[in-house]
This record gives structure tokens, C-alpha cells and sequence, in this order.
């Protein structure tokens, strides 16, 4: 049996404790997409909602499954989504959140599934947008 | 941040210093008359020696043998070593079979792995779903030339406690060296060398309120298993253990022994009831589980999962108020699971997903319910925002 090793940084602790954006959206107007990846094997779970109106992301809302640096993460991701314009380019890929965060190497495939779930969503929202 | 002291919930990973032992070892080392080599001759050597056969009376006399059966080492670990190594290599070039199991403690794994490397085979032995290893499966897997058994007297991490006198009775009508590691039971549960029939025991000070850096080793006085020592210089400790005995650390494991021999009457029952306190805090927590079987087990230790959480999400979120263990290295690059919660049949999530809370001597009521609405809230916390199916996918 082992204890807590990894240090964290004074971001991840502060998104940890609120957690903003947890849980599902509040019924509203505008459409809703989904986006999910799952990777158990590297101990993350991710699922994003964001409400669109206006080729921009109203709401957004996670739930997840993980470490501290992917609770963290996938809070971060949907905090700054908000008035997002879904195609512009994302500035949340894993590497720019593992700086942010000052997560550890061996944190970059959690990360990596925050970012997978984040870019499935923008592209239904996306797709929905182009048709 | 918290604004008080953790509640500490780690005992079967180390107990805090006993404050009467610390006394006593402050003592010990701040009087002149006991500075001398307890090895030397002249008076200060002598006054020395006195209080370590004391000493060495008092931890004989917790597990029930004779003070010459005591051999001091610096813990646990190399008393292990000394024992499985050393009945090992002194049983001859007829018997290079060893047994253990898969569920022993590093100790013992890494040295019987030490034993493979030098041409032994070892039977590993698997434990049953609920914890335990049964003693018809040591003795099938004993062999015409099985040097040596070793097996944990209580699991470290479920508690879960081995038939010993089972497999003592075995290994005598098999002729085999049985050795015990006892670093969990001494001082938790009544020992009676004789009565459970091993040739070698080890445990240490440090889990029961005695000082890390001192261990011991019981060898039977008759007859007396074949033991070839791991270091060399000066014959000490019978020329088994080698090295300046430590006057203050020896004295300060014979009082914490002393005072676990006489708290065997009521501690026992009085951490089983905590531990039970905790259990029943933790339902509101559900699902929650129990890891190993909750009896035979250790009066003190509680190994729980709860399915859906990750491991290291709850020991952050309990960090500064829980000093506790998990069930994996999970910060680590490998995040690799207990293999002891593996073997009882867990998956690595689930093992993830556990906690060791074990409970000792200055453990109170009011610390176990405030342990019980902490990990309720945490668990309760980061199942919130779990997304749907997950705490079934996980569990």
C-alpha cells in the first residue's frame, strides 16, 4: 500500500476543491452535443456537454473519472469553453494543459483523453453547424 | 487547509512512538553509565548489556519463548531476510525448494525471487478469494526437498490472518524449517511460539509503538533451525547478526513490547470495536466493500474499496485530514495496483479504488467518526460528477 507521492500545483488544487462546471446543463434554448472518451486503462473518463448558439459555446458542463490532473483539466477545459467559437482552434490540447497545470510526464495520457473528449464534442458541434 | 492535525489512520504501516518509550530511550541514551558496547567487558559495557538482556527478556517474553531465542536486527525486513535466506541457504545442496505465497510481503518476495536467482525454486502459493492461504494447499505443495516455508502471520494490507498453527503442525511432521513473519500480529494477537510450531518468527518494533530501526528474529531453541548469517563482523547476536547492539533502540522495543503484552487483554477488543465503529460509519458511503475476509483479520485493520472513485483523486481529496494507504502506487509512472488486492481477485481498478485504514493504540471514537464523515463526504464528492455508467464500468 502507498500514499500520495505526485505534488500539485496550486491550480489543480483550487480547480480540484470546486470542481466548476461539474454535472449536466440546465435545460435551455440552443442545441446541445456531446463529446466522451474513455480510457480506463490510463485511468480516464471524460464527457463533455456544451450548449451552442450562434456558432459559439453557450454553456459547458464535464463529467469525469480520474486523477486530480484530469478532474483539473477537464474543469479548466470547460470553464474557458464558455463563448468559445466552435471553429476556432482550440487552445486545450494536452501539452498546453499539462504546463498549465504543472501535471507530471506519466499524466499526458489522462490529459490526452481530456483533450480527445473535448475535440469530439467541437466537431458534432461542428458537423451539426455545416448541415 | 485543514486546521488540525490528521487523523491518523496508518498504524499497520507504522505506529506513532510510544511517549513512555521515548522516555525511556532518551534515558537510555543521555545516562553516562550506559554508553559503554554492550559487546565489552568492563562496567559501562556491562551496565549496557544488563538493560539489552532485559530487554531481550521482555520481547521473548510477547511472543512466548526463551530470551536466548531472540536474535535483534534492525527491523522487520532484515529479520525476514536473515530467516528466509539464511534457513534457505543452510539447508544443504538436497533441499533448494522453498514455499511462500503470492500475497507475503516484499520481504519475503523479494528474498525468495534472491533464492530463485541463486537456483532454488519456489512454490508461490496462491490465496483464496477471501485472503488466506490454506494450509492443505502448503502441504501439497511441500517436496522431498522443501528447505523452507514462509508465510505472514497477518496480511499487511487486509489483515487477513493464516492458519499458523495449521501450518506449524505440517511443517513438523514434514521435517520442514518454518518461518513466520509476524510484523502485523506481534502485540495485536496473542503468539505462543511453542503452541503454533515455527522455527522462526520475525517482527519489529515500529508497529507497536516502539522505535523504527529494530527488529527480531526468533529461532526455536530446540531444535534449533540450521540459519547461515547475511553479515559478518564480530560474532554478535550469537554470530548471527553482526554489529554493535543499540542499547537505547533495544530498551525501547523490550517497553513497547511489554506494554503490547499487556495491552493484549484489552486492546484487542477495543480496536475490533473501532475498527466496527469505522465499518458502520462508512455504509452511508455505499457502495462500499470490504477487501479480504473481515474475520480471522487483525483487530486493526480495515481494507475498504469504493467502487467508482479513483484512488488518487480520494487521497488528494483526504490529504491533510486522513494520513492513510492505498491500494495502488497510483501517482507512480506505472500506476500499478496492490498485488496483494490483485490476488484476492480484484481488478487493478477496483484495487485502485481501495483504502488501508488501520487503527492502533492511540485511536479514538471521536477520530474514527470524524474519519467516517470525511471519507463519506470525499467519496460522495467524487461520485457527483461521474459520468453515467461509469461507477459500474469502474466497480
Amino acid at each position: 500500500m502507498t500514499g500520495l507521492r505526485t505534488t500539485y500545483s496550486p491550480l489543480v488544487r483550487e480547480l480540484f476543491e470546486r470542481l466548476p462546471h461539474a454535472g449536466d446543463l440546465a435545460p435551455g434554448p440552443g442545441t446541445v452535443v456531446h463529446g466522451e472518451a474513455i480510457a480506463l486503462d490510463r485511468g480516464a473518463w471524460v464527457r463533455y456537454e456544451a450548449r451552442i448558439k450562434d456558432g459559439r459555446v453557450a454553456d459547458c458542463a464535464f463529467r469525469a473519472w480520474g486523477c486530480p490532473h484530469t478532474l483539473a483539466a477537464a474543469a479548466l477545459v470547460a470553464s474557458r469553453m464558455q463563448g468559445h467559437c466552435i471553429d476556432a482552434e482550440a487552445a486545450f490540447d494536452a501539452g498546453c494543459l499539462a504546463m498549465e497545470l504543472d501535471a507530471p510526464p506519466e499524466k499526458l495520457g489522462r490529459l490526452l483523453v481530456v483533450e480527445d473528449a473535448l475535440s469530439g464534442m467541437l466537431a458534432r458541434a461542428l458537423a451539426l453547424q455545416l448541415t | 487547509m485543514p486546521d488540525r492535525v490528521p487523523i491518523y489512520l496508518d498504524y499497520a504501516a507504522t505506529a506513532p512512538l510510544d511517549p513512555r518509550v521515548a522516555d525511556l530511550m532518551s534515558e537510555c541514551l543521555r545516562d553516562p553509565a550506559l554508553q559503554g558496547n554492550p559487546a565489552s567487558a568492563h562496567a559501562p559495557g556491562r551496565a549496557a548489556a544488563v538493560h539489552v538482556e532485559s530487554a531481550r527478556g521482555q520481547v521473548a517474553q510477547l511472543i512466548g519463548a526463551q530470551p536466548e531465542s531472540i536474535v535483534f536486527t534492525s527491523g522487520a525486513t532484515e529479520s525476514v531476510n536473515l530467516a528466509v535466506l539464511g534457513a534457505a541457504r543452510a539447508a544443504g545442496s538436497s533441499k533448494r525448494h522453498v514455499v511462500t505465497a503470492r500475497t507475503e510481503h516484499r520481504a519475503a518476495l523479494d528474498a525468495c525471487r534472491q533464492l530463485e536467482r541463486e537456483g532454488f525454486t519456489v512454490g508461490w502459493l496462491k490465496s483464496g478469494t477471501d485472503g488466506s492461504v490454506d494450509p492443505g494447499q502448503v502441504a501439497a505443495a511441500l517436496r522431498a526437498d522443501t528447505a523452507l516455508v514462509s508465510l505472514m502471520h497477518a496480511n499487511n494490507e487486509t489483515g487477513v490472518i493464516n492458519d499458523i498453527a495449521a501450518v506449524g503442525r505440517i511443517c513438523r511432521e514434514r521435517g520442514v524449517t518454518f518461518h513466520v513473519d509476524a510484523a502485523q500480529s506481534a502485540g495485536k494477537l496473542p503468539i505462543d511460539v511453542d503452541g503454533m510450531g515455527m522455527a522462526l518468527l520475525s517482527f519489529c518494533a515500529h508497529k507497536l509503538g516502539g522505535p523504527k530501526g529494530i527488529g527480531a528474529l526468533y529461532l526455536r531453541h530446540r531444535p534449533r533451525p540450521a540459519l547461515q548469517p547475511l553479515q559478518f563482523g564480530g560474532g554478535h547476536e550469537r554470530g548471527l547478526r553482526a554489529g554493535t547492539l543499540a542499547t537505547h533502540q533495544i530498551v525501547g522495543f523490550g517497553l513497547a513490547c511489554e506494554l503490547a503484552r499487556v495491552g493484549l487483554a484489552t486492546e484487542p477488543a477495543r480496536i475490533r470495536a473501532l475498527r466496527e465503529r469505522l465499518w458502520a460509519g462508512l455504509q452511508p458511503a455505499a457502495p462500499v466493500a470490504q477487501n479480504g475476509a473481515a474475520e480471522p483479520g487483525l483487530p486493526g485493520i480495515l481494507n475498504v474499496r469504493f467502487p467508482g472513485v479513483e484512488g488518487e483523486s480520494l487521497l488528494f481529496a483526504l490529504d491533510g485530514s486522513l494520513a492513510t494507504s492505498s491500494g495502488s502506487a497510483c501517482s507512480s509512472a506505472t500506476a500499478e495496483p496492490s498485488y496483494v488486492l490483485r490476488a484476492l481477485g480484484l481488478s487493478d481498478l477496483a484495487a485502485q479504488a481501495s483504502l488501508r485504514l488501520s487503527l492502533g493504540r492511540e485511536t479514538t471514537e471521536e477520530e474514527i467518526d470524524r474519519a467516517a464523515r470525511l471519507l463519506v463526504d470525499c467519496v460522495r464528492r467524487l461520485r457527483a460528477p461521474l459520468p453515467a455508467g461509469a461507477s459500474e464500468a469502474i466497480a
